[in-house]
């Protein structure tokens, strides 16, 4: 994920706290997982080190950090050149569900009963998006499609999967 | 969920010529629950639908509505609770091209015997309540997909079904039209407690259900609690 991209897309606004940043994250992606706070500063970090963004106000003392970062004029390109490029389309993806899938015919385990169950979750996340309310932010039925597209594909996959374990145990019979 | 199925199939075979299309499907629906019946092209998905309904006479099992079994009873009864208890939405409307919206959902009513001025006010009532009331003068050929879906929903509704069958019911429109569609169907069904059986290969339909049955080769696969 190019979380460092997206920090200096939260940073392009103004300068801002780490703490704003994660705030921001969140809000920006609140059906992905929240970004960690170690995650932030570590990234702000290595742009700092990078020259993409720099302290601009440092508040010491004994409560909590107060460091505040801005971009720098190569952080704006930076991001400028990220936002242009289009994502190369994953491949041999193996994620999660693959892996069980595989997992279990290879150790003969109950194949199509996990697909079965994998679509229910699928379906179950698809109602669940459609069942949050509308809000103002323009993004969110964007997000929220791109899931769902993204579930839809997933159970295609599922379905063709659960016909082929069927045809390859009625072939084995 | 508690009650007496309003839809059971029992065993349910069909054969078009030689050619099964139901090798013995069992299922039971009890009252406002909404049950999914996917499965790829050619799996019994719609012949289940069709022998639900009373369209087709399965050639072994049983099909119960409200507890009457549907092959036991002569002609004209089963086509009168196939008119009163029993809902169908198909995937293209299947309206009456002459007639207005108010005169189409109308027409159950009339065929059951009530009268004209009645089966109006029943008329009315839901084609508000599936937002197209405005336009209950006008007819079919003048509405868009999405509004012919809304009165064949209002047509299913209007004589006050125990259970409703939607085959494909967003099949004909576009992604908005169809989840538009969807969640009147799915708030209509529910304000009259109506238990809703739709046949679908759209996943976001299949997700707005209880309960997915998935057929394969004319028995069910699998099914799951969603």
């Amino acid at each position: 994920m190019a979380t460092a991209e997206l920090v200096l897309g939260l940073l392009s606004a103004g300068p801002a706290h780490g703490y704003d940043v994660k705030r921001g994250h969140d809000a920006w992606f609140p059906d992905s997982r929240p970004l960690a706070f170690g995650q932030v500063y570590t990234t702000l970090g290595r742009l700092e080190r990078d020259g993409l963004v720099e302290v601009v106000d440092k508040t010491s003392g004994g409560g909590p950090d107060r460091t505040v970062y801005a971009l720098t004029s190569k952080g704006r390109d930076h991001l400028a050149d990220w936002l242009n490029d289009p994502v190369p389309p994953a491949w041999g993806s193996a994620d999660e569900v693959l892996r069980k899938l595989v997992a279990a015919i290879r150790t003969g385990g109950d194949a199509a009963g996990f697909l079965a169950r994998q679509r229910a979750s699928h379906l179950r996340r698809i109602r669940e998006l459609r069942e949050t309310p509308a809000d103002d932010d323009p993004t969110s039925p964007l997000v929220r499609e791109y899931i769902v597209a993204h579930l839809d594909a997933d159970l295609r996959w599922l379905d063709s999967a659960l016909d082929r374990i069927s045809e390859q145990r009625g072939a084995h019979r | 969920m508690t009650g007496q199925p309003v839809l059971e199939l029992e065993g349910v075979e069909y054969s078009y010529r030689r050619n099964p299309a139901l090798r013995g499907v069992s299922l039971k629906l009890k009252p406002g629950e909404v049950v999914a019946v996917t499965g790829a092209s050619g799996c019994g998905k719609s012949t289940l639908l069709h022998c639900a309904a009373g369209i087709l006479t399965p050639d072994a099992g049983v099909v119960r509505v409200d507890g009457e079994d549907l092959s036991a009873l002569p002609e004209e009864r089963r086509a009168a609770l196939r008119r009163t208890k029993v809902g169908i939405v198909l995937q293209f409307g299947q309206l009456v091209p002459d007639l207005p919206l108010i005169d189409n959902v109308a027409l159950p009513l009339l065929l059951d015997g009530h009268e004209r001025g009645e089966a109006h006010v029943a008329a009315r009532h839901w084609l508000d309540q599936v937002g197209i009331a405005d336009d209950a003068d006008a007819v079919p050929a003048e509405l868009s997909g999405g509004q012919t879906q809304r009165a064949a929903l209002a047509r299913a509704l209007v004589t006050g079904p125990s259970v409703v069958l939607a085959d494909e019911p967003t099949g004909s429109l576009d992604s908005r039209a169809g989840q538009e569609l969807l969640d009147v169907l799915l708030r209509a069904a529910r304000y009259r407690g109506a238990a809703l059986l739709m046949v679908t290969h759209d996943n976001v339909v299949a997700s707005s259900a209880d309960r997915e049955i998935r057929l394969r080769d004319g028995l069910i696969q699998h099914e799951v609690s969603l």
